[in-house]
């Protein structure tokens, strides 16, 4: 590579050299893979507690998780909710993949940029308050003196929105710039979007960057019936996430967590580091238009993919798949349809689009964490996952799909997008590792 | 060369005042916010003051008043200071003479950074009648849910509501991000704010940090970790027992030279750098030896491409705990040797706002900047052996030069250092 052809602003690229992942279709890399090769869905009835009586009781569950998956020691545990012992067990995927970790000398030069969930508080740490102290209903602030829950430190630590990011940096010996961020469902992207600038203008050389979520909760799972945003397929959950579907009615709640190790880029070539990709270019944009409605005529995600493809200095021609954000919600799949169609213009005919929520549903905050591994992953096997469960064509959505069966051919530069509530856009675009090294890669 | 940073607006809102020279006053007067708290009876409690907004008036915030039940409290600060900030810079004014093709486009490339904090339990309140009824049968909760919860539940505790509705409100479409990054949160906001404006990703941003920790729960917890002074907060001082709570937001517009030439708008300041670092040692243990201070402090410099003496003043964290402040004066020490300039801290005075805490100190340094008057601080008695080599005073100082240096620390063991210049009037 010469320097000539690398854009004044960024004269540092970014390499991806590890994934790690727990989704609700494997606790790791290769599990998850290989079930979005067999086209499996990730959704069932609710196991986590008694969702009988809401109106939507499926989700699609992280299954099986082993805490003896974290090689952390075991004290840390008692600081991590549910989504922080993912976040730990992706985290430790990816370190190990990439093969390399901060030592005494670099520590100052590594980051760390993670999206993390809203829901910071354990339901049976809030149902305990509300027994001890809001017994009648309304909170009694002289019972919450005594009340265990409200005096635990350690519930206290789990809930904080920092926890995460405390658990990480402590684990890996992290100590140069090391953030949280929530849009949302847009948080995954932003964080790995964060991580890409941090690397680019040298505040650090490497970051350990993904998202981690678990709204599979009472509260959690309530707060999306009460909007009616997610689907009420309760007899047919491996069908009820079917993104760009005519019949799509709302997505299917997930939970896990996507990390991604990135390195400078000349820094990994030199210690040999596998390369999945180039984490190329990045772009955000907020609608403002309303807290939880997309435009629908793309007006948004229109200049998110716009600002990521020129910051990667890439044409739409370029690109060969795009994970699209697909939450199955009627809105947002026609509103992206026409951002897709707006900024692809032609090549909106061409460009494979699938989303891989129809298979492990919407995982949030990890949602476009998850879905930029999955990108990388494509690029390095050659292959696009399919948007399953799509039967009747809906003509607002008219996007060339992957469909039947995972797609096979080179694919050169792939773009996720993720969207969220209080529309904040995020655009990430990744491209194949050849194309940097070899010739006419700008 | 990096590209200049300027200062083109500010807001901020507190128990000492709703705008930053009102706030500013009150220090320099040596008037602090703190006082007895009235969100709720504090009988028995170990802790009973706060820096509470008394006279917390809904509507003069935000003057919309459909929009109120789609947010928190907190939320309701970040917005009246994020449109104080917008109006200061006078973008609305300015887009709406443009022909609407160039008012899209203004949209388009204003971005906006918030670090958000708040609301993390009281939220949560709103299940307990509905967990009440359904006395711990989940069933009986998923059938009654509709009845008994507000559908709009999920969005009034978006940690990103600030960000969403201050851009609606002034129409930013650009680059943003909503950092949930405890007490740092606000600085960071500024720290990626500038550098979107630095690589061409915006040409003007918003950044703006609110919070509002004075939640009964919070308080608890806070207080069972040792962190919070059951009546004062005395930064450096040798009797310093902990912070006490404050709640408030702040905002700065911040604009690149080409854009506020274009558009004629005056400076009060100018972003010059910034540092941010972890000693990565988890939620809340921290080293004594001021290593993140430190590191952040010669990080910010390095980014401002000035020297240690070039600081004109220090706005330091000084969160009044004992190994906070002990360990924040060695990272000056370390830093500034036996030649510290002016330093001061706030939280004496207006509590400790979290997330909202750097970004509001730096509307109020720019503040003494203008003034070139450095508040002294008013609770300090004796300064601490630990805390010596500092030039803090009980009375006002003056600026050394026209910069000021403004520190944040927050859990996770995170130290985020701000430069800033300032402009006379």
């Amino acid at each position: 590579m010469t320097t000539d052809r690398i854009p004044a602003h960024s004269p540092r690229r970014v390499a991806i050299t590890g994934i790690g992942l727990v989704t609700p279709l494997g606790n790791d890399v290769r599990s998850t893979w290989s079930a979005l090769e067999r086209v499996q869905s990730g959704a069932g009835p609710i196991t986590h507690f008694d969702a009988s009586g809401f109106s939507t009781r499926i989700a699609a569950e992280v299954k099986n998780f082993d805490d003896d998956a974290i090689t952390a020691p075991r004290r840390f545990l008692k600081f991590a909710n549910r989504s922080h012992r993912f976040a730990l067990a992706a985290a430790e995927e990816a370190m190990r993949d990439a093969g390399i970790a901060p030592t005494d000398e670099d520590a100052e030069r590594w980051g760390c940029a993670v999206g993390t969930g809203m829901m910071g508080v354990d339901y049976a740490d809030l149902a305990e308050v509300q027994r001890h102290s809001a017994p009648e209903g309304e909170i009694d602030a002289a019972k919450l003196l005594d009340d265990v829950s409200a005096n635990d430190p350690l519930a206290f630590c789990r809930s904080q929105s920092t926890a995460g990011v405390a658990l990480l940096t402590r684990r890996f010996g992290i100590r140069g710039y090391a953030t949280s961020v929530h849009t949302a469902c847009a948080s995954g992207g932003q964080a790995i979007g964060t991580a890409l600038k941090l690397i680019r203008r040298g505040a650090v050389d490497r970051v350990l960057t993904g998202g981690f979520d678990s709204m599979i909760s009472p509260v959690g799972l309530a707060g999306f019936c009460l909007l009616s945003a997610v689907s009420t397929d309760n007899d047919a959950p491996q069908q009820a996430s079917r993104p760009f579907d005519a019949t799509r009615n709302g997505f299917v709640l997930g939970e896990g967590a996507g990390f991604l190790v990135l390195e400078e880029w000349e820094a990994a070539k030199r210690r040999g580091a596998h390369i999945y990709g180039e984490l190329a270019g990045d772009g955000n944009s907020l609608s403002s238009y309303r807290i939880t409605d997309s435009p629908p005529d793309g007006d948004g995600p229109i200049q998110s993919m716009r600002a990521a493809l020129a910051d990667a200095g890439a044409n739409p021609a370029d690109v060969d798949y795009i994970n699209a954000h697909g939450t199955s919600t009627g809105m947002n799949d026609r509103s992206e349809t026409a951002a897709i169609r707006a900024v692809f213009g032609a090549d909106a005919k061409r460009v494979f689009v699938s989303s891989t929520k129809s298979m492990m549903g919407h995982l949030i905050a990890a949602a476009g964490a998850v879905e930029v591994a999955i990108c990388a992953l494509a690029i390095e096997r050659g292959e696009m996952p399919v948007n399953a469960n799509y039967r009747v064509p809906d003509p607002d959505c008219d996007l060339n799909l992957v469909l039947g069966e995972p797609r096979r051919q080179r694919v050169r530069m792939t773009i996720s997008n993720s969207f969220g509530f209080g529309g904040s856009n995020s655009c990430v675009v990744l491209r194949h590792p050849d194309l940097v090294e070899g010739a006419g890669a700008r | 060369m990096k590209p200049r940073v300027l200062i083109t607006g500010a807001g901020a809102v507190c128990g000492a005042g709703r705008d930053p020279d009102t706030i500013f006053s009150s220090l320099i007067e040596g008037r602090s916010a703190i006082a007895p708290i009235e969100g709720w009876d504090t009988a028995g409690w170990p802790v009973r003051n706060a820096a509470e907004i008394r006279d917390f008036n809904a509507r003069a915030l935000v003057d919309d008043r459909k929009l109120h039940k789609f947010i928190r409290r907190t939320d309701m600060l970040g917005i009246y200071a994020g449109d104080r900030a917008a109006e200061a810079a006078g973008y609305a004014a300015y887009r709406d003479a443009l022909p609407e093709d160039d008012a899209a486009q203004f949209a388009d490339r204003t971005g906006i950074y918030v670090g958000s904090g708040g609301g993390a339990f009281e939220n949560q309140y709103d299940y307990f009648p509905l967990m009440q009824a359904a006395n711990g049968d989940l069933q009986t909760f998923g059938r009654d849910l509709d009845e008994m919860v507000n559908p709009m539940w999920l969005l009034r505790t978006l940690p990103n509501n600030v960000l969403c509705h201050v851009g609606i409100r002034n129409r930013l479409k650009g680059a943003n991000a909503c950092i949930t990054n405890h007490s740092v949160g606000g600085t960071l906001a500024v720290i990626e704010a500038a550098e979107a404006l630095r690589h061409g990703e915006a040409d003007r941003a918003l950044a703006i940090g609110h919070d509002t920790p004075v939640e009964r729960q919070n308080v608890l917890y806070y207080h069972g970790c040792g962190l919070l002074a059951p009546d004062t907060l005395r930064p450096f001082d040798k009797a310093r027992d902990g912070s006490v709570f404050g709640e408030g937001a702040g905002a700065l517009a911040l604009e690149t030279e080409a854009s506020a030439t274009a558009r004629n708008v005056r400076a009060i300041g100018e972003v010059l750098g910034g540092g941010y670092v972890t000693e990565g040692s988890g939620l809340l243990t921290i080293r004594d030896d001021g290593d993140g201070v430190a590191r952040a402090i010669e990080a910010a410099l390095a980014d401002a491409g000035i020297d240690a003496a070039d600081v004109g003043m220090v706005v330091a964290h000084g969160n009044g705990t004992s190994l906070s402040d002990a360990s924040e004066a060695a990272g000056l020490r370390r830093v500034f040797g036996k030649r510290s300039p002016p330093v001061t801290a706030f939280k004496w005075g207006i509590g400790h706002l979290i997330a909202a805490a750097g970004i509001v100190e730096t509307t109020l340094a720019l503040a003494a900047l203008r003034a070139k008057r450095v508040p002294g601080i008013a609770t300090l008695e004796e300064l601490d052996d630990a805390c010596a080599g500092i030039a803090v005073s009980r009375e006002a100082q003056a600026p050394r030069s026209d910069v000021a240096l403004v520190l944040c620390r927050g859990f996770a063991a995170t130290d985020a250092a701000l430069v800033v210049r300032g402009a006379s009037r």
